[in-house]
């Protein structure tokens, strides 16, 4: 078992070494000799170990169970992002390494939460690879190794399932390495478009990857001290805008899509409640901001983006959301608590969960008004998922714990009571922003080092959705087998 | 014709009396001993106590030489299992199974349609069946022909959208008093009255027969013309708006379905949900089980299912469910339907239909006001006959608590009858042409004395029920 843990481990951060590969060229595109050594290191390092592990032990079965699934997930996530952060260390740009594992792990979970204030002069190949730790923790790097290389053997359709978002996973394809090629092939083919409007709309390569990278990943790190406001193109806020909708959208449904299943589609729940919150939010909150000195044009795109932004959980800005007026900030602290769709790459409790409440109250009225009617949760116009509100309740009845504690870790660190709310709901629904102390233009940089760890440990649960990483931490204190109560 | 029947319950002792009494010869075989001492007693046929599906056991009762072996145990395995082994060793017989189970019988039908399609010359009938006859399906197509015709009685349905109309006439009607030749004066009548079921028993009518209050007719009509037959008969027509439907079993869980309409939206309703027009029936299932009711709600959206007993006062009045437009009692429990929906309708239901175990309970339920009562077992052995009486009769439906079949056939160039018009016919006696489908024209219509009669062409007639030599004059053998 042990065996089969490291052999994992391994192979995935070789895999994750490999992504060195694009922030080295960069680097040696820049002939920034010592950031290219900064990357190649690692990736040598990387491809040396797992080289090794599959010369060693290519030939033992690949066995996992239940138990250690959830560990081992848990244990890749954290690995992958101590690995992420040695060439953030190594680049110097930070001033220690907590504050360069904040970044990674703010990274990989897609959260885009920064310590750094100033960006720009970042050399670029560190910040593609803040932009890439998005991209690669956005889908899950667990999905990725599988789609590349047939590394999971008995039982591993577990560990994916460990690491993908959402009360109710499936395989679309018979086989778990067809899925996860498949889902890693959509996001590529979704990332490249954006990529080339971005470039079309005026952005350079670096720049138009950057940004592709952290749209589709949902995270909201950017090259860019202002984030993407700092272009002033709305062409490239517009093309955000949609990515990180479409970014927020169950990536199955693409794939379902594609196969031509359009009335999957059409009658996913979700997919409705989705599209209800964004078109209400972004309606309600331009309504309330709209005023004469402002043309309202300008103000729809702001609103739109920032909606967009956090409902998505990427975090990034053209407009100081905490300068607007206290209905529209309502708005967007109330969609802090909601979070994109099961199986994308956003955050947050995510929508399918509070679907699935929604329906469960309403149920539970009508059951109250005629009490011999049997009625059943239809989820995707398809019934039987009764099952799922006991699971989908208690995961948000932990979600709001884990937020109150992280709250309770903020506010003894001498944050403010609503800066300490905001900044738990963000990091554990990696968000990124908050408001307050940590609004859209602060960063988390003059935070304690104790907090920041903290926070490490509520994004990767929150990125994990929780369950993981308790379990996790649960058998690592070898807690004894629950008994009985009497 | 030697018949084989295995399965002495109902239905087989059922169909052993009417091919008993159409002098064929019958061996009747079933592995209980009660049931056997019963069926000798009460049959003149052979009866053996032994294994029906043994082919050693059919072989020594003379299989050989039978022409049909028809499978009514009360397992669909043992059923389907008897008939493959006859088949293996005597492929001419006729073989006829019951198949109670809807999936086996679903996905036989739709394998063996799939077959027949599929162009190969050499295609064998699947396990050896060369027909299968469910009741639950006969049963609830025929609850669905009268719940959309508006339960003003039994329909059947004939050739070319023409169908036969069961309904009793009101006392205000303008057909009571009226002899039958009367009835082409009144404006707007150009039905054929098929059969007359007065207290003192079912006729074919003649035309000095007089209707009264109270008789039930069944009328040949077009499809589309119940309605106005309704409105003649005083018998009330109407559209269901709120359906309860009482039994979510075999039965009636295949008819919910079949009532409850298909709710299918647009794209854009699709997407947002949006509430769909209201002109919708509301379709109320109410059953006992919890099991079952849970299974009938995750299986049809467009429907309520309440889990609870009929008999619940509080619960009726808490739905409100006396106020329906029409009972559907279809569960499996005969006699609580046949009360259920005389109740209900005696609390206000508009309309009542009634499943039921035999033709036999018809009188006694339309004297308690249920408007429509539909047979159980009457349908199974009605197909059966249908599949024994030859390759010239397609269906047989039994009417008037079985005094009276409804034969539909074709006439054959044997038959002596062939090129005479109906005129000359006047040795049928208590025989009736209703209908002639597809004449020389290719025209279907209700005759009259001037039809001729073609070999080709597609009748349907009413005759005595067990007249079997009058029906193979007309058709040839």
């Amino acid at each position: 078992m042990l065996l089969s843990i490291l052999r994992v481990l391994t192979y995935i951060l070789g895999i994750a070494g490999s992504a060195f590969l694009l922030p080295l060229a960069v680097a040696i595109a820049d002939s920034d000799r010592r950031m290219a050594l900064v990357f190649l290191i690692p990736l040598l390092i990387g491809w040396a170990v797992a080289m090794a592990f599959w010369f060693a032990v290519r030939k033992r079965p690949k066995v996992f169970d239940v138990k250690s699934a959830f560990g081992v997930v848990g244990l890749i996530w954290v690995a992958i992002c101590i690995f992420g952060s040695i060439p953030m260390y190594f680049s110097g740009a930070f001033p220690s390494f907590t504050d360069a594992m904040f970044e990674s792990v703010s990274g990989f979970t897609t959260t885009g939460a920064s310590v750094l204030q100033e960006v720009e002069t970042l050399p670029r190949s560190v910040n593609l690879w803040r932009c890439e730790t998005h991209w690669l923790g956005g889908m899950g790097v667990i999905a990725l190794a599988v789609a590349l290389i047939p590394l999971l053997g008995i039982g591993g359709f577990r560990l994916i399932k460990a690491e993908t978002t959402g009360p109710d996973k499936e395989k679309l394809t018979s086989f778990i390495a067809n899925t996860a090629k498949s889902l890693w092939l959509i996001y590529v083919m979704l990332t490249v478009v954006q990529m080339l409007l971005l470039h079309f709309a005026g952005l350079g390569w670096v720049d138009s990857i950057a940004h592709a990278f952290s749209t589709m990943g949902t995270g909201g790190f950017s090259t860019r001290n202002a984030s993407v406001g700092a272009f002033g193109l709305p062409a490239v806020e517009w093309i955000c805008t949609l990515f990180m909708l479409l970014a927020s959208v169950n990536f199955a449904l693409y794939y379902r899509l594609f196969t031509g299943r359009l009335r999957d589609v059409a009658e996913d729940s979700e997919l409705r409640a989705l599209v209800i919150v964004v078109v209400a939010s972004i309606t309600v909150a331009a309504l309330f901001e709209s005023n004469a000195s402002t043309a309202f044009s300008k103000t729809f795109r702001d609103v739109a983006f920032q909606i967009s932004s956090v409902v998505s959980t990427t975090g990034f800005m053209t407009a100081d959301y905490t300068q607007w007026g206290p209905p529209a900030q309502v708005v967007i602290l109330l969609l802090f608590f909601i979070g994109g769709s099961s199986g994308s790459t956003a955050g947050g409790v995510k929508v399918i969960r509070w679907t699935i409440l929604a329906k469960e109250i309403g149920n539970e009225m009508r059951r109250i008004v005629h009490p011999h009617q049997v009625f059943t949760l239809r989820i995707n116009g398809k019934p039987g998922h009764e099952s799922l509100i006991p699971v989908v309740a208690s995961f948000i009845l932990m979600y709001f714990i884990l937020v109150l504690a992280t709250t309770f870790a903020g506010a003894i660190a001498g944050l403010d009571i609503f800066t300490s709310l905001t900044a738990a709901a963000s990091m554990v629904g990696n968000i990124g922003p908050a408001f307050g102390q940590l609004g859209p233009t602060a960063n988390y940089g003059f935070l304690p080092a104790s907090l920041k760890w903290w926070y490490c440990f509520a994004m990767l649960a929150g990125r994990l959705e929780i369950y993981t990483l308790l379990i996790m931490i649960a058998r690592v204190c070898h807690v004894p087998k629950a008994r009985a109560v009497a | 014709m030697t018949i084989f029947i295995i399965g002495a319950g109902f239905t087989g002792m059922q169909l052993a009396k009417m091919l008993v009494l159409e002098r064929n010869k019958v061996v009747l075989i079933d592995n209980d001993a009660e049931k056997v001492r019963h069926a000798s007693d009460e049959l003149d046929c052979t009866v053996l106590e032994a294994d029906g599906n043994s082919i050693d056991v059919l072989e020594q009762a003379g299989i050989a030489s039978a022409n049909a072996f028809v499978a009514l145990t009360g397992n669909d395995e043992v059923n389907m299992i008897a008939c493959q082994l006859v088949d293996s060793a005597y492929p001419d017989i006729l073989k006829i199974a019951r198949v109670r189970n809807y999936a086996y019988y679903s996905a036989v039908d739709s394998a063996s349609r799939r077959k027949r399609t599929s162009g190969k010359d050499t295609v064998r009938a699947m396990y050896g069946m060369d027909a299968m006859v469910n009741p639950d399906v006969e049963a609830s197509s025929a609850i669905h022909r009268a719940v959309e015709y508006g339960a003003v009685g039994n329909i059947i349905d004939l050739k070319d959208g023409f169908m036969l109309t069961t309904l009793g006439v009101g006392s205000d009607s303008v057909l009571v008093g009226r002899r039958m030749r009367e009835l082409s004066s009144i404006d707007g009548w150009n039905y054929l009255v098929a059969f007359a079921e007065p207290e003192t028993g079912a006729l074919i009518p003649r035309g000095d027969t007089v209707i009264n209050a109270g008789d039930t007719l069944g009328v040949v009509s077009r499809t589309d013309d119940v309605a106005k037959i309704a409105q003649f008969a005083k018998a009330t027509h109407e559209t269901f708006r709120r359906i309860v439907i009482f039994g979510a079993d075999r039965v009636g869980s295949m008819l919910i379905p079949l009532i409850a309409e298909k709710r299918r939206g647009t794209l854009w309703q699709m997407l947002f949900g949006g509430k769909l027009s209201e002109s919708q029936r509301e379709v109320i299932v109410v059953d006992r089980n919890a099991a079952r009711c849970q299974e009938i709600a995750k299986r049809h959206s467009n429907v309520r299912v309440l889990c609870g007993d009929i008999t619940d006062e509080a619960l009726m009045n808490e739905e409100d469910l006396y106020s329906c437009d029409l009972i559907v009692a279809a569960s499996g429990n005969y006699e609580l339907n046949l009360v259920t929906a005389a109740y209900m309708k005696s609390k206000g239901a508009n309309k009542a239909v009634a499943l039921t175990a035999s033709t036999a309970y018809g009188a006694v339920a339309r004297k308690l006001g249920i408007d429509v009562v539909v047979p159980m077992r009457g349908t199974v052995v009605d197909s059966i006959l249908s599949h024994l009486r030859g390759r010239n009769v397609s269906a047989i439906h039994s009417v008037c608590n079985r005094s009276f079949e409804i034969v539909e056939g074709d006439i054959s160039d044997k038959s002596r009858f062939a090129g005479k018009k109906l005129r000359e016919l006047g040795e049928l006696d208590g025989e009736f042409l209703l209908l002639l489908a597809k004449d020389a024209n290719g025209v279907t219509a209700i005759p009259n004395g001037e039809t001729a009669l073609e070999a080709g062409s597609h009748v349907v007639l009413i005759v005595r029920s067990g007249d079997t030599e009058l029906l193979a004059k007309i058709c040839g053998k």
